[in-house]
């Protein structure tokens, strides 16, 4: 057993290596290969601007060690996307709508909003304020985030 | 935080033994979120933890038998029980339950086992697996042993687990006709910690009451039944007076405490008012 | 694409609804914040805070800390002194040292710095630093502050920036940071002669702003400037005020800010600048420091206020006569304080027409965190006081809420409490649109039973602060392409995109041809600060300027080489003029408005280039058994002059009403002998998704600002006015419980509940 070790994971479709200690999390170990869309604001997991999808299942990066990526499959919201210009509907539905103002929070609501359409491909807006409850956004986007739910739901559908 | 060793056991009994030889600070976690919490402020710096995430699939599972309870492996995370098929069918108030229980992510890996071995009174599943009669079944060097929820909690913060002990699964008992309902009042914005948490249970032909649980939460040291609650409710029939007997009952038993989210008389009002409001809920399940 | 002045391929770029200039790399995770910045060679800081409310430090042990390996090193005051030998540094007063010197003033106040280049590290060793303290009497309360035998700063020490604080200078013995007072008219006389004198208290609690990117910066020492990347909200003032520390000319150092994570007004003058600029210096490195959620509990705050409106009313409801009297909680660090005992108390009345005021407000220091700016410079807790003021007395006189507003407002030409005359200010348009939206003549479903239903409405106004500057420079290149340089932070409220649309209207070029140089102090010109909605009016007629500046040299120089800008595309003039795709126009634009300072009586007749108004309308559920409460429908009416961008206006009214709405309902610090109790997202509640009202509708009425660039204004703030008291309102409305003390919660309600029905809830 050590505190420190040397781990393999694949990092948004690419295979990595990386060194890290148990006490790091997963935002430390992104920030470590280049990556800064991750971002640790409230280190409780409530936030959700540290989001990351492990698996894929979304987490919160600043409430995962780092060493337990070892052999996983991370993305991140850096990872391009089949879409036009290298964004996927979701992306695409936020720049329409207006969907943020700062841009912090930005990349843990899409990649929230993602996992809610996979769930939920035509959410209610229940399901949508419900899925979303875990993400905190100051400048209160809110109303647009749900439009940008909905008309991403539309485009997925084509 | 600062740096610590990390043991990865594969199976429940070396996980044990790891847990039997440390010392005071080594731990064993499954989604590790509420650890992480209390090492990040501090609270709590290990030498050594013993993740569980490792240990054989069948602690992560969930199964039902045919008499229609629940085995419930202590590794299943929030996220896997509340999409769990038997689970839907057997015990609907626990999905209804995870709905606004911390958020999306933190139920992807926060574990059944972790969230009832933690102890903090304001968890929400502890008052509705004791509403339900659910019983734990934990892990030792010295043997297993079951407990039921109910005597699981000692005080605030505090189980009957010893160090040395973990929970490995939780079994839900089956109950036709058994109906509950949990009711988690918030008083700072839709999503937060529960100002007051309510339980209840009972089996009903649809119009008299038997065999009733009632449970109170967050405002209390543990999580406790109320059995004055569940005398008046035992073989009557639901009407406004009867609820209304119901709520004199639990603010008369119920001993809250206060904090920033209310003053104890206030969350007593809550619970005057919200115990036939919860019966109701119920009774609509 | 081509670009010909005036020939803008798609139309109009001003008023047009188009997406952020810098949406792309928002939604990618690749927008540059500096909490990205990682330098080579960088140390990483952690900071010791004080655990008590008010002491003489008598020692600080930092012995364990600078062993532990790892750690590069630990500073205190003294070694902060030997660099600079007064490290005080304030907006207003120079009251606040970089870290503490022999005193300490609030819970959370840094004492000590470790720097490491393993983060964990260095909080590892703060942790083991200790300090030993001799308590003091500590004052917590701003109305016992007037009178407290514990006094939080020993002297007074204006910085002389502001010329109403100069009689402040050396003052001992005191926490009053500033007395503003304004006298119109003569109100005790029209007291005594009024049908009715209406008197009430009010309470605002402290909260915060909650910049979800906390503060950040990093310093890098180079050999020939200091380098600081600051998530600030004032560049230039951060230049300035280091190189007054350090004794330096401002050229030496350079102050950068990409986006910024939210700002709020949290990030203004000087927060962690000061600290990590010296360290770096000290160390010879680049250092970064990142606050972490909880520590921003301490950094800065809003002010907790305690407001008295006393008003004499005829018995048909007219308003003769206000006096208001206000305490702004500072906390122990002035900050930006008197400013917001100053700008906001001239318009302590409300936006009403009254011949005969009175104000006092006092900014005082306590020990607890300082309180600074925050989304409305004090306005939303004056709006709450004079609101609900208002509907008490429309209450007591039997009068509908909009028809004493409709008597009382203040009409466009009519003079402000200061005595400047109210132009262009949409308060009755405001009003009357809100009424429409409300359907306020309509019969109102006031629901049965457990469940009843109530409505208010309330409107607020503010001066911009005034007298500000801003400068820009609009750079076109050889290929018609524009970069704009200017010092506007872009903190989400589209800054960048609004100066691209200004820009591009004054040159007639299409937006997407204009590129914003971020604020960087080596190349964009002096702006006072991006706050207090400012920027649209001000910076937004610096870039006008200096477009037009650019426009006219371009002619000019078309002129020269003997072609007609107005016709002939950009590139061809400079290719005409140096023979091959050379050269640039450089167009410069400096603005200040007009501003008459106040006499001694607080009279101006030109106390604000432009007035913010802002109302909202809402609907509530109340559940008479227990309380609880649900906002049903929340509407807001600004007006913003002629919008730049309708669709980002939209975003500003929605995300101040949504903020305010937390200050309404949810937020609260909570303190124990001035230490935070709930320091943290998970038990400070700010709003949710699942917060926001089922119905929201906000509108920016029909207006223009004709001093304005293009008819703008600010927008930022305007959405906060009327929340509170509109929600309050409409509580009293459904139940008859009249709230005073914010935040509203389901507590208040149940408790006014039982006390109406003769039985109060005892405890």
């Amino acid at each position: 057993m050590t505190t420190h070790r040397t781990i393999a994971f694949t990092l948004n479709g690419r295979p990595v290596t990386a060194h890290a200690g148990n006490h790091q999390n997963l935002v430390e170990l992104l920030q470590g290969q280049g990556l800064f869309g991750a971002r640790e604001s409230c280190a409780q997991g409530l936030c959700g601007c540290c989001t990351v999808i492990v698996d894929g299942q979304a987490v919160s990066g600043c409430l995962t060690m780092a060493t337990l990526a070892d052999g996983a499959d991370v993305r991140t919201i850096e990872e391009p996307q089949a879409g036009e210009g290298g964004l996927d509907a979701v992306q695409q539905a936020f720049i329409e709508t207006g969907a943020f103002q700062c841009g912090f929070c930005t990349p843990g609501f899409i990649l929230m909003s993602r996992q809610l359409l996979d769930a939920h491909p035509d959410p209610t807006d229940d399901e949508i304020r419900h899925y979303l409850a875990g993400n905190l956004c100051r400048c209160a986007a809110y109303p647009e985030i749900i439009k940008a739910v909905r008309l991403a739901a539309k485009k997925r559908r084509g | 935080m600062s740096p610590f060793e990390l043991a990865e056991p594969r199976t429940l009994k070396s996980a044990v033994k790891l847990l039997d030889a440390g010392d005071e600070s080594v731990r064993v976690f499954g989604g590790c979120t509420a650890l992480m919490l209390m090492m990040k402020t501090g609270v709590f710096q290990p030498k050594r933890l013993i993740s569980l995430r490792g240990i054989e699939a069948r602690y992560s599972k969930v199964t039902s038998a045919g008499d229609g309870s629940l085995r419930i492996g202590a590794l299943t995370t929030l996220a896997a029980l509340g999409r769990a098929a038997a689970v839907k069918k057997r015990a609907p108030v626990i999905v209804d339950t995870l709905r606004t229980l911390s958020n999306v992510r933190v139920r992807n890996v926060a574990t059944l086992g972790g969230h009832l071995a933690h102890g903090d009174p304001h968890m929400d599943l502890p008052p509705v697996l004791m509403a339900l009669d659910a019983q734990v079944v934990t892990a030792a060097t010295a043997g297993s042993r079951t407990l039921a929820v109910a005597d699981l909690y000692t005080g605030y913060y505090e189980t009957a687990l010893a160090r040395n002990e973990l929970i490995s699964e939780v079994l839900v008992p089956a109950r036709a006709g058994r109906r509950a309902a949990y009711v988690k009042l918030t008083t700072r914005g839709a999503d937060d910690w529960p100002t007051l948490g309510i339980a209840v249970s009972f089996v009903t032909d649809g119009k008299v009451l038997s065999d009733a649980r009632f449970v109170v939460s967050a405002a209390t040291e543990k999580p406790l039944r109320l059995v004055s609650v569940e005398a008046v409710l035992n073989g009557a029939t639901v009407d406004d007076a009867l609820l209304a007997r119901a709520g004199e009952a639990a603010a008369a038993e119920a001993e809250l405490v206060g904090d920033a989210r209310g003053s104890a008389a206030y969350k007593t009002e809550l619970l005057r008012v919200h115990a036939g409001r919860a019966v109701r809920k119920a009774l609509a399940a | 694409m081509v670009n010909t002045l005036g020939k803008s391929n798609n139309g109009s770029a001003f008023g047009r609804s188009i997406p952020r200039v810098e949406a792309r790399a928002k939604v990618t995770g690749k927008a540059e914040y500096v909490h990205n910045l990682r330098l080579p060679g960088m140390l990483y800081g952690k900071v010791f805070r004080s655990t008590v409310a008010h002491a003489r430090i008598r020692g600080v042990d930092v012995s364990a800390a600078r062993e532990l390996p790892g750690v590069h090193a630990v500073y205190t005051a003294a070694d902060i002194m030997k660099l600079v030998p007064d490290p005080h540094y304030g907006p207003a007063f120079h009251d606040q040292p970089v870290l503490a010197i022999d005193k300490v003033r609030h819970v959370g106040e840094p004492v000590a710095l470790v720097l490491a280049a393993d983060p964990h590290v260095a909080e590892a060793a703060a942790q083991m630093i200790s300090a030993d303290y001799e308590e003091l009497p500590a004052v917590f309360d701003e109305v016992e502050a007037m009178t407290s035998k514990a006094v939080v700063h020993e002297v007074l020490k204006p910085a002389g920036t502001f010329p109403d604080l100069k009689h402040l200078k050396g003052k001992r013995d005191t926490n009053i940071a500033l007395d503003f007072h304004l006298r119109r008219g003569d109100a005790q006389k029209a007291f005594a002669e009024a049908d009715h004198v209406f008197e009430h208290s009010f309470r605002t609690q402290q909260v915060l702003h909650v910049p979800l990117e906390p503060f950040v910066t990093v310093a890098d020492p180079t050999p020939n400037q200091l380098v600081i990347h600051t998530a600030s909200q004032s560049p230039s003032f951060v230049r300035i005020e280091i190189a007054r520390l350090l004794g330096w000319p401002e050229s030496r150092v350079r102050v950068k800010v990409p986006y910024l994570g939210g700002g709020f007004g949290a990030k203004l003058y000087i927060k962690l600048e000061a600290l990590v600029a010296i360290a770096a210096l000290l160390a010879g490195r680049p250092v970064k420091i990142s606050l972490t959620m909880e520590e921003q509990f301490y950094q800065i705050t809003k002010h907790a206020a305690t407001l008295r409106i006393k008003s004499g009313v005829s018995k048909d409801g007219k308003i003769l006569a206000r006096e208001c009297e206000v305490w702004w909680n500072g906390g122990a660090y002035a900050d930006i304080g008197p400013r917001v005992t100053q700008k906001s108390g001239f318009t302590a009345p409300g936006p009403y027409d009254i011949e005969h005021v009175a104000i006092d407000s006092y900014a005082l220091y306590t020990n607890l965190p300082a309180a600074g700016a925050l989304r409305g410079f004090g306005i939303p807790q004056l709006v709450w006081a004079y609101e609900s003021h208002t509907d008490m007395i429309a209450k007591a006189l039997n009068i509908d809420p909009l028809a004493i507003r409709r008597k009382n407002i203040l009409r466009e030409g009519r003079p402000q409490a200061t005595g400047t005359l109210m132009r262009d200010a949409g308060i009755e348009q405001v009003l009357e649109r809100l009424a429409q939206r409300m359907q306020w003549e309509k019969t109102f479903d006031r629901g049965s039973g457990s469940v009843r239903r109530g409505r208010g409405i309330a409107i607020g106004f503010k001066a911009s602060i005034s007298p500000t500057t801003s400068v820009a420079i609009v750079n076109v290149s050889a290929d018609g392409s524009v970069m704009v340089n200017c010092s506007t932070v872009d903190m989400g409220q589209g800054s960048d995109t609004a100066m691209a649309q200004i820009v591009a209207e004054a040159l007639g070029i299409p937006v997407g041809s204009v590129t914003l140089v971020h604020p960087d102090t080596d190349v964009t010109p002096y702006d006072m600060a991006t706050l207090g909605s400012r920027s649209t009016y001000h910076m937004g007629h610096a870039v006008k300027l200096a477009a037009e500046d650019a426009r006219d040299k371009l002619v000019a120089l078309a002129r020269e080489v003997g072609l007609s800008a107005e016709t002939v595309p950009i590139p061809d003039i400079f290719r005409r003029k140096y023979g091959m795709q050379a050269g640039n126009i450089v167009g410069v634009g400096s603005f200040i408005p007009a501003y008459a300072p106040p006499d001694a009586q607080g009279q101006t007749d030109n106390a604000t280039p432009f007035w913010m108004i802002g109302a909202t309308g809402a609907e509530v559920e109340v559940d008479t058994e227990t309380g609880e409460f649900k906002v049903t429908r929340l509407v807001n009416l600004v007006d913003v002059g002629r919008p730049v961008n309708p669709a980002i206006v939209e975003t500003q009214i929605s995300g101040a009403t949504m903020m305010q709405l937390g200050f309404t309902l949810t937020e609260r610090m909570d303190f124990d002998a001035g230490q935070v109790t709930n320091a943290s997202l998970a038990d400070y509640r700010i709003p949710g998704i699942r917060d926001v009202p089922a119905v929201m509708e906000n509108e920016a009425v029909d207006m223009v600002q004709k001093s304005g660039p293009f008819g703008a204004k600010g927008v930022g703030e305007s959405g906060t006015f009327g929340v509170s008291p509109a929600i309050a309102s409409a509580i009293d409305d459904a139940v008859g419980v009249r709230l005073t003390s914010l935040p509203l919660t389901a507590e208040a309600v149940y408790r006014g509940v039982r006390a109406n029905a003769g039985r109060p809830l005892e405890d």
